[in-house]
């Protein structure tokens, strides 16, 4: 323990100043923090928690699939078992019996040190799985009022609005009205529907999209349109799928958000749900929500724009008019491919339409996460310096593919995005990062 | 001087005769053998001081270990001298491991019994081939 | 020494052998328990086919990308639980000793091969806690509780090869061995020696989720 503190005070932890964690703490007392935790380990902490801790040998056979702790010279405190012993392990040990400032550093290390990316658990013998153990001190820093105050604004807005960027009601139409608008411009009978009952296609995508990359919506209807799509997007709320609330700990905004958005497909009696090029956003429909709301599997099938894509290519409803010539690499998301296996399906999509492929290495299951999901891009300009400097290694692999001829990083999902831009910007890389929608848009025959 | 040569002699011949049947009463055996151990003997071959075994540990009938069943039967006034253990208990089927197991039944669990004499494996399958 | 000698051989052994199988199933038992109240998705998930799948991935050297990177630690590690398991389970002495108490048996190890089995193992834990102390994550990691395991596991292979090659003092040796042992055995439902239990399931689990729901590698 000693040793450990030691090392906490050597380098820049809690340095960072996060009014959402300062003030969350400050409200804190001893006997407050035990309590919660107690209550939380009891009603919450099963059988999952239970194995994972003590399964774990302390053999440290994570470490290298972490970027953190790669980034950071091996400093083993980001090692994905570093950050369990730092946390849920002391807190376990300890049963709940901590310091505000304890809270603090844990708040920190499990809102802006892992990305909840799961490459670790590819990594740990006995498949242990971390992203669980650092969501339950999520939850847990959630039930004790202790997040970031940048993510938490965002949980605000989604319980608030029921989308994750406090867009209202009419600025949402407003926006796939503009949206239509602009694309008659180029393809005078496109549409953009809304609320079509009984349309094959409900499509939904984050709420970043209607307020920063409008343009995004835009180049998917002409996609839709291309391919002769009955589709179709909500007027009213559920037209969201995104969910930072998962990231919190807030489950139960996060069970209220995927039934909303279930349920507003259902309620137009769509066939089946299209997801826009989103990582985490499809997590939480197809892997999380589901189970919060008790469903197996999600309620009617639900689909990834990758896959969408493929099928629309494998079944020739739409054409490459020309290929992408700037020489492309991709990096695999980790929601959708550690995440949904989607590697190959992207791949289908890139040799179709790009000219040159390169390959990033590591790649597929075993790509290195972007540092921006898991909620850690949503933790916001505080972090930022940290979040860049927690991925070296993603720059550096960038910068190989670069060599080898890689003008353009792919990349089917925003918080990869995000990521991927303050990497590619600080560390002056030059690359441009595109979506694929960006490139299908580009390379399809327009109808 | 012929009269006391031979008188020598016939001492030195009643003195071989009692010998030999001394050494015909109580065989002076050293180690442990039995022909049906094969060759792959693992552990050394366990040596026996025969009498010095016996005084120590007050034996006096040859029965007490050279038992003679008969039926099932334990016969009192006889004896397996000069056979081999695994005369009796050794089946071709059952293999060398149920060899092993009586040989160390009839020494173990005496000694157990008595809280004398070696126990563990080391104590008798001596490397060195000393005696404990 | 022959009372201690019956006492190991005998009553120990059973109380070992009960604690373990005992503290397993309790063990178990309570987690299946649990998983019913608080984790009931597990169930829905578990997928004997995705499990065997990844397990089979992780219990074949070098077939996954991680053991791949650490190609001695891989080595050590298989070769090192191969004969930690196999040794007591087939040493002659063993077997013997079963066939002794209950009858029967099985086949057996040749002292040889149990020989350099054993010191196999006690080379590896001693490579263990080289890597322990030497790699700096690992350190980091480590408790205390990660130092006397190692010790607990080592302590009935040292004495047992004391004993065979009966260096001074084996008889004390194999008193030890017996003991350590029969504490070894105990030990395993209580601390993390149960990951020998548990790895089918966390393993298993895991590869239900990658491959059933999200059609993904995860070796």
């Amino acid at each position: 323990m000693k040793k450990q503190n030691n090392l906490n005070n050597t380098q820049n932890p809690g340095q960072i100043h996060d009014i959402g964690i300062k003030r969350g703490a400050g409200r804190l007392s001893r006997e407050k923090i035990a309590s919660v935790l107690e209550k939380l380990i009891e009603t919450e902490g099963g059988a999952r928690l239970s194995a994972y801790i003590n399964t774990c040998v302390h053999c440290g056979l994570c470490s290298d699939a972490c970027h953190h702790y790669l980034s950071r010279g091996c400093d083993p405190r980001f090692s994905p078992a570093g950050k369990v012993k730092q946390t849920v392990s002391t807190i376990l040990a300890k049963k709940g019996k901590v310091s505000p400032e304890f809270i603090k550093r844990t708040c920190e290390i499990a809102f802006t040190e892992c990305n909840l990316c799961r490459r670790c658990q590819l990594y740990c013998p006995f498949g242990i799985d971390i992203s669980y153990l650092m969501l339950f001190i999520r939850r847990a820093c959630h039930l004790l009022g202790v997040v970031p105050q940048y993510i938490q604004d965002t949980a605000h807005s989604h319980s608030a609005t029921m989308n994750q960027m406090w867009v209202r009601d009419d600025e949402w139409i407003d926006t796939l009205q503009w949206q239509e608008e602009e694309a008659r411009d180029e393809i005078p009978d496109l549409r953009i529907p809304i609320d079509k009952q009984g349309a094959d296609i409900f499509y939904s995508v984050i709420g970043p999209e209607p307020k920063f990359r409008p343009q995004l919506i835009y180049q998917m209807a002409v996609i839709m349109h291309a391919a002769g799509a009955d589709w179709t997007l909500p007027s009213a709320p559920g037209w969201d799928n995104s969910d930072m609330c998962m990231y919190t700990g807030d489950v139960e905004m996060t069970a209220r958000l995927k039934k909303v958005h279930f349920e507003a497909a259902i309620g137009l009696k769509n066939k089946r749900i299209v997801m826009g090029e989103c990582g985490h956003a499809f997590r939480s429909v197809y892997d999380v929500g589901n189970r919060l709301l008790g469903w197996k599997m999600p309620p009617l099938p639900t689909v990834h724009a990758i896959s969408f894509y493929s099928e629309l290519l494998e079944e020739g409803r739409i054409e490459i008019d020309h290929k992408f010539e700037r020489p492309v690499t991709f990096h695999d998301p980790c929601n959708i491919v550690r995440g949904r296996g989607l590697h190959e399906t992207a791949r289908y999509i890139i040799n179709r339409v790009c000219k040159t492929f390169i390959e990033l290495e590591p790649n597929r299951e075993h790509n290195f996460c972007c540092g921006a999901g898991g909620g850690v891009i949503n933790c916001g300009p505080p972090f930022k310096t940290k979040r860049v400097e927690s991925n070296k290694v993603k720059a550096d692999q960038l910068a190989a593919a670069r060599e080898k001829g890689a003008e353009v990083v792919i990349a089917p999902c925003h918080n990869c995005h995000g990521g991927l831009e303050e990497i590619i910007e600080h560390y002056e890389l030059g690359m441009e990062l595109m979506f694929l929608s960006d490139i299908l848009y580009e390379c399809i025959k327009k109808k | 001087m012929a009269a006391l040569k031979s008188n020598i002699l016939r001492l030195l011949v009643v003195f071989l005769v009692l010998a030999a049947c001394a050494a015909a009463a109580r065989a002076y055996v050293t180690i442990v053998e039995d022909s049906a151990f094969d060759d792959r003997q693992m552990r050394p071959q366990v040596s026996f001081e025969h009498n010095e075994h016996n005084e120590k540990a007050g034996i006096e009938s040859c029965n007490t270990c050279h038992h003679f069943y008969e039926n099932g039967e334990k016969r009192k006034n006889s004896d397996s001298v000069g056979m081999e253990c695994s005369s009796c208990h050794y089946k071709a089927e059952s293999g060398e491991l149920e060899l092993i197991r009586i040989y160390h039944k009839q020494c173990k669990s005496c000694h157990l019994q008595k809280e004398q004499g070696p126990v563990q494996c080391g104590q008798c399958h001596r490397k060195t081939g000393e005696n404990p | 020494m022959h009372a201690i000698y019956e006492l190991a051989g005998g009553f120990l052994v059973w109380a070992a052998l009960v604690i373990f199988a005992g503290g397993t199933v309790i063990r178990m038992a309570w987690l299946a328990a649990t998983a019913r109240k608080k984790d009931a998705a597990v169930f829905h998930y578990f997928s004997f086919y995705y499990a065997l799948r990844s397990i089979l991935h992780w219990i074949v050297p070098f077939a996954s990308r991680n053991m791949r990177l650490h190609p001695v630690m891989t080595a050590v590690t298989f070769i090192f639980h191969l004969c930690l398991i196999i040794t007591p389970i087939f040493a002659a002495a063993h077997v013997i000793l079963i066939a002794e108490s209950w009858g029967g048996g099985w086949w057996y190890l040749p002292d040889a091969a149990a020989d350099i089995m054993t010191l196999t193992v006690i080379l590896g834990c001693v490579f263990f806690l080289i890597r322990r102390i030497s790699k700096k994550d690992v350190r980091y990691l480590s408790t205390a509780g990660d130092y006397i395991l190692l010790v607990i596991v080592a302590a009935p292979f040292l004495s047992g090869y004391w004993s065979y090659h009966q260096w001074s003092g084996f008889e004390i040796a194999g008193i030890v061995h017996m003991l350590s042992g029969e504490l070894l055995l105990i030990c395993i439902p209580f601390t993390r020696l149960f990951h020998m239990i548990l790895f089918p399931f966390t393993r298993g689990y895991a590869g239900s989720e990658f491959g059933g729901m999200r059609s993904a590698r995860d070796w």
